[in-house]
């Protein structure tokens, strides 16, 4: 039997395969070389950036829940400039796709960012986080009104050549107004889903776990939202959707290509294993090989059929 | 590195209250493992326990292809880490971080408040092997739990040890930074100094925060440099996460961070902003 054919188009991009790294848990593309070097994968995501430097949260910033875990990390970055300086000339010789995510508090920053960011840097594609949960006016409200995440995307897009993908916050009563306001705005993809806010208390100490009191849940807990999401999003919008929300394994990303999504991205399940996103590929391919597909474009939202 | 180990032992080291235990995994990581690097262990096959557990390297034994972790029973995932039997295999992540430096010369000085005392053992086995005289000051709450501990271990490696506890039961009665501050000043009154003699001290510290910052603070005053090792929270222990950072600054007072899985988890004493406010 021939290989199966993993090569995914997305957003303009030929990705070598569906397999993508969540922004947040991928590092800059070094971390992981021992166990997932980039050039395996079809894209990887790197730490949202902001236009200055972040400290971030203070301590602690995670504790783990069942089947999952809350993170308020602070988009601690090391801001726009020192980004293109020290991080930027060694992604761009990575042979894979890069994408940056961008953060902002205001249409501003967001706009700033995209000017810097264009495709003479080397890279593949802009990812706006409109939708992070843990910082104190953080680009949340782009994530939850309709009409300011169109404005914030239409505004990186005039500014950039890269293609724009909108990541999407679950925290809001209807996704699907949220992914067809940036498909207006021109996104070019969407990824979804960010984290749940939520949080937990130390009944010992009684106190909040995180310094931040509220953080984002991720992991395998949260996955029945992400895949339900994707499914609605895909039927209602003509851009491809990039997946993620706990996947661990290859029959959770299976789940979300056959929601609908063009390709899946491996954050949390990176932590549990360093290795998930080649372990993941290649059940994928041994399904498609036991289905008859012969690519893996092939899944992409079957279940909706 | 990331790979299966067998266990080769898994049991209680004193009385069983305490929830203190030993664990030997054969494989190749006690090849690579310096005293103060880390393990990133995966307690369970399912999801719950979703995240690995950081435990130490408490010795490290290259020929045997041999690693200890000494651990306390505190929560979920080392609760289930204590089930694990010989024979069964668990899946290990390391060795991570960077651990404490060995000095060329003279006398290295381990710090320890109760169960930070673990991370030390390798390194006063590593110091003692290159002809270093190591001293242990040990403090924690009773004699009991200076046993359970691993004290047994330490009288074998025949070390001097000063050991200290909260109610007398074992030792003298009071905090370990006590017996030290006694020894950093005769340290310091030594005339000639004992640095320009070729006989500098440097001190490796474990434990409470608050007991860090203290031994950091007495070293520095008697001019001996000092390292400490931290704890934070972790997910991914190899610095991609930016869960597990550390706050740090410089002699001009800037502030930055680190993360404790792959700077650390060993810092220099002075570097350490502690209890940051950002
Ligand atoms: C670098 C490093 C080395 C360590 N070495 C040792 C050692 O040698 N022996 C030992 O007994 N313990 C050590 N610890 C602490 C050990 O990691 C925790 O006790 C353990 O993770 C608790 O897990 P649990 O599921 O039993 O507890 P729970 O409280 O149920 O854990 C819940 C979550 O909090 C995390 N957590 C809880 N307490 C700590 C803590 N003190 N530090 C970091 N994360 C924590 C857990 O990893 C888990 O993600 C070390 C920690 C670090 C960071
Ligand atoms: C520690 C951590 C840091 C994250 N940082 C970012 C970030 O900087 N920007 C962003 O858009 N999403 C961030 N995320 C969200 C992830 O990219 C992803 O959307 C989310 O975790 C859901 O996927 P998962 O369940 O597979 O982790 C972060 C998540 C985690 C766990
Ligand atoms: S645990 Fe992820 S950066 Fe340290």
């Amino acid at each position: 039997m021939p290989p199966v054919d993993f090569r995914t188009p997305l957003a303009g991009l030929n990705l070598r395969n569906p397999l993508v790294t969540c922004s947040g848990t991928y590092g800059f593309g070094e971390e992981y070389q021992d166990y997932c070097p980039p050039e395996a994968l079809g894209a990887i995501t790197v730490k949202g950036i902001t236009p200055e430097p972040r400290l971030g949260n203070p301590l602690p910033r995670i504790t783990e829940t069942p089947g999952g875990m809350l993170n308020a990390v602070g988009l601690e970055n090391p801001g726009l400039g020192e980004f293109l300086r020290s991080y930027l000339p060694r992604l761009r010789k990575l042979p894979t796709a890069v994408i940056v995510n961008i953060s902002g508090f205001a249409v501003e920053d967001y706009v700033q960012m995209a000017r810097a960011l264009q495709s003479d840097c080397g890279l593949a594609a802009i990812e706006v986080n409109i939708s992070c949960p843990n910082v104190k006016h953080g680009g949340m409200h782009f994530g939850t009104d309709p009409q300011s995440a169109q404005e914030v995307i239409a505004a990186v897009k005039r500014e950039t050549d890269l293609p724009v993908i909108a990541k999407l916050s679950p925290n809001v009563t209807d996704i699907v107004a949220m992914a067809r306001a940036v498909e207006a705005g021109g996104a070019d993809a969407v990824s979804l889903i960010n984290t749940l806010l939520g949080m937990s208390i130390d009944i010992e100490k009684r106190r909040p776990f995180l310094a931040n009191i509220f953080g984002g849940l991720s992991g395998p807990a949260i996955r029945p939202v992400a895949v339900r999401m994707v499914w609605q999003v895909a039927q209602a919008v003509q851009i491809p959707v990039i997946g993620m929300g706990g996947i661990t394994v290859w029959q959770d990303a299976v789940e979300f290509m056959l929601a609908g999504a063009s390709a899946v991205s491996i954050g949390t399940g990176n932590f549990v294993n360093p290795r998930a996103p080649l372990a993941i590929l290649a059940g994928i391919e041994q399904y498609c090989r036991k289905n008859g597909l012969a690519s893996s474009r092939d899944l992409v939202g079957l279940a909706q059929r | 590195m990331l790979i299966d180990q067998e266990i080769v032992l898994n049991e209680i080291l004193g009385s069983a209250d305490l929830g203190i235990r030993k664990l030997v995994l054969k494989g190749p990581i006690a090849q690579q493992a310096k005293p103060g690097q880390f393990v990133h262990l995966q307690v369970g096959s399912t999801l719950d326990p979703l995240l690995r557990r950081p435990i130490s390297i408490a010795a490290i034994d290259p020929e045997c292809q041999e690693i200890t972790l000494l651990y306390k029973i505190k929560g979920k995932g080392t609760e289930l880490l204590s089930k694990a039997g010989p024979g069964q295999k668990l899946n290990l992540l390391g060795p991570l971080g960077k651990g404490f430096t060995l000095p060329a010369q003279g006398e290295l000085w381990l710090v320890a408040g109760g169960i930070g005392v673990f991370p030390l053992y390798a390194l006063a086995a590593a110091a003692k092997k290159q002809g270093l005289t190591v001293r242990l000051f040990w403090g924690g709450e009773n004699s009991s739990l200076l046993e359970c501990s691993g004290l047994a271990m330490w009288e074998e490696l025949g070390l001097p040890l000063y050991l200290s506890t909260l109610d007398g039961s074992c030792g003298k009665k009071g905090l370990v930074t006590e017996f030290l501050q006694e020894f950093l000043q005769a340290y310091r009154q030594s005339d000639p100094s004992p640095a320009a003699a070729g006989e500098p001290v440097q001190v490796a510290a474990c434990g409470p925060p608050g007991m860090m910052q203290a031994v950091t603070a007495d070293c520095l005053q008697a001019g001996v440099p000092v390292e400490v090792s931290l704890e934070e929270h972790m997910a991914c222990g190899l610095g991609a996460c930016l869960g597990c950072v550390a706050t740090l600054q410089d002699r001009q007072g800037r502030v930055r961070r680190a993360k404790v899985c792959q700077d650390g988890p060993v810092f220099r004493g002075e570097e350490v902003v502690w209890n940051a406010s950002c």
